[in-house]
């Protein structure tokens, strides 16, 4: 079934076009993996189906409903979330405290309920932080889980983001950048866990430039190259693509 | 009310909005080189006359007083720059207010310390009868009040466009870590645009004292005038800053005149607000640019 | 170190029950009116900045303007009770729910500027507010201010000594801190704090965070609003002089020196800050001078401090709290 489906998505900054006439869909439970040369468009292409950019033309169709012109707290109402390529940790809250934060459309809690801290508050409460321990055992970072998200390695961060955004319990997971900082053992126990993901039922949309992670763990690859959708289909016959080798040419040729 | 009553008010209008433009002008320098609003601007407004005033009781010749208030206006901006805003540049805007609203709250306190709680009078630049224009009549001394903004703006004007310092002041504006590459000197034009800005809204205070009485509170008024007309300008050219002060100089004055006296300071605030709320760009500026 | 993390946690325990035992204790150990006096602003203060760290040191928003919504509470009570006659709850009620409203929209419109506009929007509105409590005679008795405000009563009890008044405020104060302990410790807190956090991180989490930003400003509007509200029935009389910027300052000050994300920090900076110029009240045998002296200095003192602690100890007083329990597990 398709989860997601992007017809002709475009968006130029000041003459430049970044995203150009872009379509591609993602079904439901499968690794979609976007790749491509540095400046692409894939990291305004995720902002784009996530709220941050709005598109100048083009439809993001997610589960039968029109996302394009949502604010990014509607898209993750409606079940897509994201993680950042620079990552955005909340550096004066514990890494646990993140992933709580990623619970917010999940828990019930407002001001007044908040404040008076009700028996079903609390109770709320204990339940995310043990689902939030769950989560960052997932990722592979529970040992960090008490350490203020400024203190962190690199690596780390992603994978705590990764946890928050899993928090918010997403149909469809997109992530930017999810190994960069990570060493090769890191990078097997993320490939691990995207699995383990994936089958507890989780669409994921990555955007990666390990092309060892992406072969291994991805079912289809789109690859983009200066804005423009040039190839589209499984590892084994991307790897092949002249397109995509010529598009590699001059950059960094896929070693898989 | 007859057209020379509409032209005096006018007049009046355009005496206070250029010294309106002269703070305007100092948030200006200071937001183009920092991206942040030094909430201190009015207390140099303050200190300019004050400073003027006490270098004329201390027995200095007018002009020599009001020279020395610029001067020391300025140095004192530097300062503020120098030894409180530069040590914690790099933790973002909200700490760097923070200080300059801090400051202003030192500065004007001194004030009151040193030179009184009372108001204080600056001679006339150029005693004389008043000049009778169109049926207005115009002192002496707004004559100084717009021959001054008109020199300062024009001298700022060449200096953005024609000169080096210009240039890194302009690179600045748009990025620091260009303006770095370009191999300006960015810790530099950052402290001479405090420098700048306070010796501006020092000269605006000492010019219009004459006119109107000085003392240790008057910086708040003239903080929020200033950044009223700055923000109706946009934030953004030396120009800009000029009209949006001058017009709402006008603005006030044709209020007081179509309305009543007591809202006249309302006026500039409802206008601060407005332009807040529905065109934060301001009326020149393009819209989206935001630093911080 | 789990030793010292139980021994934290006792202590975390104990000191509210402490704090609540001390403030009640007080009435018992003294009748002395100008102590009870002084302690309740010291109560009222807390009750602002108590709203105040919460928009600034949790949600990163400056407000320049919380005099004004103090002042609207004070006014809305002086006027209800001492002009129409409305019961004082009522009043309080009113004028609690007055302040909160301007806030809501005054706060609307702001969701689209950044921090250094909003401080100068509640500046402005602040200054408008000022001149409106001058001019609005017939409401607010002008430049004189309003007199003769009944004390705060509920039916047959009246709440007319230093001491009961101390009692109510502090009672309010309380409250309010515990409620905000808590709300910062649950999702609405945890959301604020990511929303300073980083805005895009907040938003990628599924946080409004225009309405987070109006919800807290709201908030705090009411709290300062509910102080002033208390302030009229304890104090009075209300008059203009009262809700200056140099007071909206100064509680900016206590919040900047308490320290941001704290609730702890700038409730400790509100009480040494407001208490300073009054010290004689806690040190009866203190020269007038010196009295005299830190009573004079004291916008001086706030604004060194202001700047002294970002530039020395950003963390404020809560860092230092913060540092010295790190120290003791690191030991």
């Amino acid at each position: 079934m398709t989860m997601l489906s992007v017809r002709g998505l475009s968006k130029s900054f000041g003459g430049l076009t970044a995203v150009d006439n872009v379509s591609f869909d993602v079904h439901e439970g499968m690794i979609k993996a976007l790749i491509g040369p540095n400046g692409a468009g894939k990291s305004t292409l995720f902002n784009l189906l996530t709220g941050f950019e709005c598109p100048d033309a083009g439809t993001v169709t997610f589960l039968g409903q029109p996302m394009v012109a949502l604010k990014p707290f509607k898209v993750v109402r409606a079940g897509i979330a994201r993680t950042f390529q620079n990552t955005q940790v909340f550096g004066e809250m514990s890494v646990i405290e993140n992933v709580l934060v990623g619970m917010h459309t999940q828990l019930a809690t407002g001001f007044a309920a908040g404040a008076l801290r009700l028996p079903a508050t609390r109770k709320a409460d204990r339940m995310a932080v043990e689902r939030a321990g769950r989560l960052l055992r997932l990722v592979g970072a529970e040992e960090f889980a008490d350490a203020p998200g400024a203190d962190i390695p690199h690596g780390v961060r992603r994978l705590v983001e990764i946890a928050r955004a899993l928090a918010a319990a997403p149909k469809l997971l997109l992530l930017d950048e999810p190994a960069a900082g990570l060493n090769n053992a890191e990078t097997q126990a993320l490939a691990a866990s995207l699995r383990r993901i994936q089958a507890d039922g989780t669409t994921i949309l990555i955007v990666e430039h390990d092309m060892g992670l992406v072969m291994e763990i991805s079912d289809e690859i789109v690859v983009l190259d200066r804005g423009r959708k040039i190839a589209e289909g499984s590892p084994k016959l991307i790897q092949k693509d002249p397109a995509v080798i010529e598009a590699y040419l001059g950059e960094e040729v896929p070693d898989a | 009310m007859s057209s020379s009553e509409l032209l005096q008010f006018v007049v009046s209008g355009l005496q206070n909005g250029a010294v309106y433009a002269l703070v305007a002008l100092g948030f200006t320098l200071v937001y183009a080189s920092t991206g942040i609003i030094n909430f201190a601007q009015g207390e140099f407004f303050m200190l300019g006359g004050v400073l003027a005033v006490a270098g004329v009781r201390f027995g200095l010749p007018l002009p020599l007083a009001v020279v020395a208030s610029v001067l020391v206006s300025a140095g004192i901006g530097v300062a503020l720059e120098r030894f409180a805003l530069r040590p914690r540049r790099d933790s973002g805007g909200l700490v760097l207010i923070i200080i300059t609203i801090g400051a202003s709250m030192v500065l004007k306190s001194l004030a009151r310390h040193i030179f009184g709680p009372n108001e204080m009078a600056l001679p006339a630049f150029t005693p004389g009868p008043p000049v009778i224009i169109g049926g207005a009549a115009i002192d002496p001394q707004v004559l100084w009040i717009w021959g001054l903004t008109f020199v300062v703006v024009v001298a700022l004007t060449l200096v953005y466009a024609k000169t080096k310092l210009g240039r890194a002041m302009r690179a600045c504006s748009l990025s620091h870590d260009a303006a770095r590459l370009m191999g300006v000197d960015t810790a530099g034009v950052v402290m001479l645009s405090f420098g700048l800005a306070a010796a501006l809204g020092a000269l605006g205070g000492a010019v219009v004292a004459p006119l109107t009485q000085t003392a240790f509170d008057v910086g708040a008024r003239a903080g929020i005038k200033g950044f009223a007309a700055a923000i109706l300008g946009g934030l953004g050219s030396p120009v800009a800053a000029v009209v949006g002060g001058l017009l709402l100089g006008v603005l006030e004055s044709l209020s007081v005149g179509f309305l009543s006296s007591t809202y006249k300071d309302v006026i500039s605030l409802v206008v601060l607000l407005a332009v807040l709320f529905l065109r934060p760009q301001g009326l020149f500026g393009r819209a989206g640019k935001e630093k911080v | 170190m789990s030793a010292r993390y139980g021994l934290d946690r006792a202590i975390a325990r104990v000191a509210p029950v402490l704090i609540v035992a001390l403030v009640a204790a007080v009435p018992l150990l003294t009748d002395d009116r100008y102590l009870f006096k002084v302690l309740t602003f010291v109560g009222l203060n807390v009750i602002v900045v108590t709203g105040l760290a919460l928009l600034f040191g949790y949600a990163g928003q400056i407000s320049l303007g919380h005099a004004a919504f103090f002042g609207i509470g004070a006014y809305s009570v002086g006027y209800l009770t001492a002009t129409r006659a409305l019961p004082w709850l009522a009043a309080v009620a009113i004028g609690v729910a007055l302040a909160s409203v301007v806030g809501l929209l005054l706060s609307l419109p702001m969701l689209r500027l950044k921090g250094h506009y909003l401080a100068m929007a509640t500046l402005a509105f602040s200054e408008i507010l000022g001149v409106f409590f001058v001019e609005a005679s017939a409401i607010t008795g002008g430049n004189d201010g309003l007199r003769g405000i009944p004390f705060p009563s509920v039916g047959p009890f009246k709440i007319a000594t230093p001491g009961a008044s101390y009692l109510l405020v502090w009672g309010v104060a309380i409250i309010v801190v515990v409620l905000a302990s808590n709300l910062v410790r649950t999702r609405p807190g945890r959301a604020l704090r990511a929303v300073h956090g980083t805005e895009l991180g907040a938003q990628a989490c599924g946080i409004d965070t225009g309405r987070l930003r109006v919800q807290v400003f709201t908030l705090s509007a009411g709290l300062a609003g509910l102080a002033g509200a208390l302030y009229a029935g304890v104090v009075g009389f209300v008059s203009p002089t009262t809700f200056s910027l140099e007071f909206s300052v100064l509680l900016v000050a206590m919040v900047v020196l308490g320290g941001t994300g704290s609730i702890t920090g700038p409730v400790v900076a509100c009480v040494a800050l407001t208490l300073l110029p009054y010290i004689d009240a806690l040190v009866p045998g203190l020269p007038r001078d010196a009295v005299a002296f830190l009573q004079d200095w004291e916008a001086d003192i706030s604004g060194i401090v202001m700047i002294g602690v970002l530039l020395f100890a950003p963390g404020g007083v809560a860092g230092m709290l913060r540092r010295s329990r790190r120290a003791g597990d690191a030991s």
